[in-house]
């Protein structure tokens, strides 16, 4: 029970204010100032082209901002390149699956953690005593993490060799094996089937639990954003549109308009 | 003044070979999104079989250029053809290592079919020489200059001013998009491989008749033309250019003051001083597309 | 959210790694099987193959740096053969002022890390293409400066190099050449293989693979394959310093830019990416020219080498381990696919 207590001092709120993001002319997120609860998992939806990639892309380094800062926690990010957010423990999964494919499952996860730690690349590279505490350590994290997505016998397979689904799985993994504190994934559940989605969605549920951590999803799947998010932001066209608990969300008519092309009451 | 001056046009003649050079480099570039290492010695066999044919097969001169324009063009699209286009998606810099393979291959078969020695080229009027305010100009100079300027303008204004190049910079921008709008980019991609065979060709001889021809005369020419490439950057268009042609009066300056031998550490020099400290965003090339 | 229901489902999951026992075990086995081979040449070789073996072991060291910047980091050096020259020349003007073995290496070592760094810092923070290229007229540098010292490296001519002498031990003899280059390449080796199991070593894969999805876990892309670009001009330095001390004499065109492709055809053919295939390569770089001399057709080899490099890079992307992996999974069949990828 003690959990609830951790989960608001460990996971930060992520915040941002003012983002604007241009490619060219082009705007991609218009003056976007949303505020993602601690310890929580969000919902990030909204139409094609609603900027919620470049929105994550923006939260975790990915592009540049034109105007408008982000901050986790207390501390502003604004002026960090990825990697450096990503050792603060901002970490993201990618929508398109970015695998080292000729390697086996094992070393994929295996470099998720970088942000643990490391030895000195001499240390490493000698193989020195510190290597070995490393070594131990993060083969117990990899352990752990793909037990829990249910990837244990397939770790020494190569990941080319996987379907598409146990590698949407992989690249998950990946990001959480260093138990990051804000966890970014973009459409983690494409290609996935039913089965697959449920099944992703308790993985994260659970994962969330014993890791606290203020977990980002974008999802198209309004179900699976219902039973995985306790809260939900909707972007339209670049531009914030509405936040609050799913059902809020969800049932506002101009998220219906933007989201589904018409208003659920109507059809009612 | 008057060394100065004749360091300069040394200079500009040399630079306006690598400009013209690197055009090829571009236009391949920026259509293809690949580079060919193997593009010296695809000059280099439009020279070597001309002179071979010229000298030791008694071709009239004009013929055997345009023969050995004729092999640049072929063996610059056969390359495309038979390697590039099939390099599997997603191993980027698999077309350096495909293209430095056919760059051993080229030369060691010259090699056998001529032979390992350098040869003096058809002069190109290189020996008829006026003198213009104190400073000596050579035809071939006002060849090598005339021709570059010619045919740089008129790739900008293909390029630029005509429904072709509108169509080519499409390609160079988003292929499949491109293709969706109807433009066929195979055929495209194809002419400008042709396109720059014959530049190579044009190039090649042009070095040859100023120095002499075999084998390997064509890589440092390669590296110069790289160089400018790298520090103007790959996709754009006049910047390595003009680069091309400082390099080639940098080198001249360099070797004026500093004495004949250094000219390869003062490129060098310079390369990395401007790596160093020219801002990333500024020379990166290949934005790998985000998300 | 009930956190009532929380049970950690940590069940002390057994670890992913073959068991601890497994991995030792076939350490020890590869271990056994390259001592096994390494034991051919001197018992069953005349000297002259003794003498084209140890060349094999000092190119190894060379083959086995290149396949860690380029089969794992996937960056392109041109220059790596000149790194094998920065070697070999230090080692001369450090032997010809009397110095032994070991100020030899200490001397390769550093000044194959202060050229390198010349060469990384201001390249690597950029695109793996501007390496190729610099490294590429870092081969002219390197060849000019031998050009412009020749009181001090003999120039163009060439130079001849003391052996090693370790006690009773002299480089000169073949044999004792193989035993001295033995055990360097062997420390190489194993260093190699183990940076595989090390976060560093998947750094470096993951640069290769994909960068960003090295930057988005945290890992620095520029300062690995740096890293990577170091480590390597040292195992060149090293091959070019054994190198040196086998055949005694060395010039320019030993390092110029065709050796430096000639290593890179090594590398692919014998398979990126793997200790392994940096040994065939190794032995195909010494042994093929050496065979095609053989056989009255020594102009075939620079042939065969690029035709090879060119199509092996395209159809083998593997090389000859790749093939042989492919072999292995099939005829292991369904029961296969347990094996991980090195």
């Amino acid at each position: 029970m003690s959990r609830t207590a951790t989960h608001e001092t460990v996971a930060p709120a992520v915040r941002t204010e003012g983002l604007t993001v241009r490619y060219g002319a082009f705007q991609a997120l218009s003056d976007v100032t949303v505020s993602l609860p601690p310890g929580q998992i969000s919902g990030l939806i909204g139409p094609n082209g609603a900027g919620k990639t470049t929105l994550l892309n923006a939260i975790s380094g990915f592009t540049s901002i034109a105007e408008g800062s982000v901050h986790v926690g207390h501390a502003d990010l604004t002026a960090l390149d990825a990697r450096r957010r990503a050792l603060a423990g901002v970490v993201r999964g990618f929508q398109t699956v970015r695998l080292l494919d000729r390697e086996s499952v094992l070393t994929n996860v295996l470099i998720g953690t970088e942000r643990l730690p490391q030895p000195s690349a001499l240390a490493q590279f000698f193989g020195l005593p510190s290597q070995w505490r490393a070594v131990r350590r993060d083969a117990a994290a990899a352990a752990e993490v793909l037990d829990l997505l249910g990837l244990t016998r397939q770790a020494h397979r190569r990941v080319d060799e996987l379907p598409f689904a146990s590698r949407r799985l992989v690249e998950v993994a990946r990001v959480l094996v260093s138990s990051p504190s804000v966890i970014l994934l973009d459409e983690p559940a494409a290609g996935l089937d039913q089965e697959g989605r449920q099944e992703l969605a308790s993985v994260l549920t659970r994962v969330h639990h014993n890791h606290p951590s203020t977990m980002v999803v974008v999802e198209h799947d309004v179900d699976l954003v219902k039973s995985l998010c306790s809260y939900v932001i909707a972007l339209d066209s670049g531009a914030f549109l509405r936040d609050g608990t799913p059902a809020e969300v969800f049932g506002d008519r101009q998220v219906q308009l933007a989201y589904f092309g018409r208003a659920a009451g109507a059809d009612a | 003044m008057g060394d100065l001056g004749q360091i300069l046009v040394g200079g500009i003649t040399t630079g306006s070979l690598y400009a013209l050079f690197l055009l090829g480099v571009l236009i391949v570039f920026q259509v293809s999104k690949s580079i060919n290492f193997a593009y010296g010695q695809v000059g280099m066999i439009a020279a070597f079989s001309a002179w071979f044919l010229y000298s030791e097969h008694g071709l009239p001169v004009p013929l055997a250029l345009g023969v050995g324009a004729l092999l640049a063009v072929i063996v610059n699209s056969a390359i495309d053809y038979a390697a590039i286009r099939r390099i599997p998606e997603g191993r980027p810099g698999l077309d350096l290592v495909v293209t430095l393979g056919i760059f051993l291959l080229i030369t060691a078969v010259m090699q056998q079919l001529i032979d390992a020695n350098a040869h003096t080229f058809v002069s190109l009027g290189a020996d008829s020489r006026a003198e213009l305010g104190g400073v000596v100009v050579s035809l071939n100079d006002g060849i090598v200059v005339g021709l570059t300027v010619t045919i740089i303008v008129g790739a900008y204004l293909l390029l630029n001013r005509t429904s072709l190049g509108t169509s080519l910079r499409a390609s160079a921008e988003d292929a499949g998009i491109a293709q969706a709008a109807g433009v066929n980019v195979r055929a495209l991609r194809t002419a400008t491989w042709a396109a720059a065979g014959v530049i190579a060709a044009i190039v090649a001889v042009l070095v040859a008749s100023r120095l002499s021809v075999d084998a390997f005369y064509m890589t440092p020419f390669l590296i110069k033309a790289f160089i400018a490439g790298m520090i103007g950057g790959l996709d754009r268009f006049w910047l390595p250019l003009s680069v091309a042609v400082a390099l080639g009066v940098y080198e001249s300056l360099a070797v004026f003051i500093l004495g004949a031998s250094a000219g390869t550490p003062a490129v060098f020099l310079l390369i990395i001083v401007v790596l160093a400290l020219v801002p990333k965003r500024f020379v990166n090339e290949r934005n790998e597309v985000r998300a | 959210m009930t956190d009532a229901t929380i049970t950690r489902p940590r069940r002390s999951a057994q670890p992913p790694a073959t068991g601890r026992g497994a991995g030792a075990r076939r350490t020890l086995t590869r271990v056994a099987v390259f001592a096994v081979i390494a034991a051919v040449p001197p018992l069953l070789f005349d000297d002259y193959w003794v003498f084209m073996s140890a060349q094999v072991v000092a190119f190894a060291v060379a083959t086995l740096g290149l396949d860690i910047l380029y089969g794992r980091t996937g960056q392109m050096s041109l220059a790596h053969a000149s790194f094998m020259g920065v070697g070999a020349y230090t080692t001369y003007i450090v032997s010809s002022y009397g110095h032994g073995p070991a100020v030899q290496l200490g001397a390769v070592v550093v000044v194959a890390l202060l050229a390198a760094l010349v060469v990384a810092v201001p390249t690597l923070r950029l695109s793996g293409l501007r390496l190729a290229l610099v490294t590429l007229a870092f081969g002219e540098l390197l060849a000019w400066a031998i050009r412009e010292t020749t009181d001090l490296t003999g120039g163009t001519q060439g130079a001849s190099v003391d052996p090693i002498v370790i006690g009773a031990w002299d480089s000169s003899e073949p044999l004792h050449a193989y035993l001295i280059a033995l055990v360097p390449a062997a420390i190489a080796t194993l260093l190699a293989a183990h940076l595989g199991r090390t976060q560093l070593g998947r750094r470096m894969l993951a640069v290769r693979d994909t960068e960003l999805a090295a930057e988005s876990v945290g890992v620095a892309v520029a300062r690995t394959k740096i890293t990577a670009f170091l480590i390597s001009a040292v195992y060149a330095g090293v091959a070019g310093w054994l190198y040196a001390a086998i055949v005694g004499f060395i010039a320019p065109p030993d390092f110029d830019l065709f050796a430096s492709v000639y290593l890179f055809v090594a590398v692919v053919i014998g398979g990126a990416g793997t200790v392994l295939g940096a040994w065939l390569g190794a032995a195909y770089i010494v042994l093929v020219p050496e065979l095609f001399t053989l056989a009255g057709q020594p102009n075939l080899y620079p042939i065969v080498g690029g035709a090879l490099l060119a199509v092996v890079a395209l159809l083998v992307p593997d090389g000859i381990v790749g093939l042989g992996r492919g072999l292995w999974r099939r005829i292991r069949g369904a029961r296969g696919g347990q094996e991980g990828s090195r």
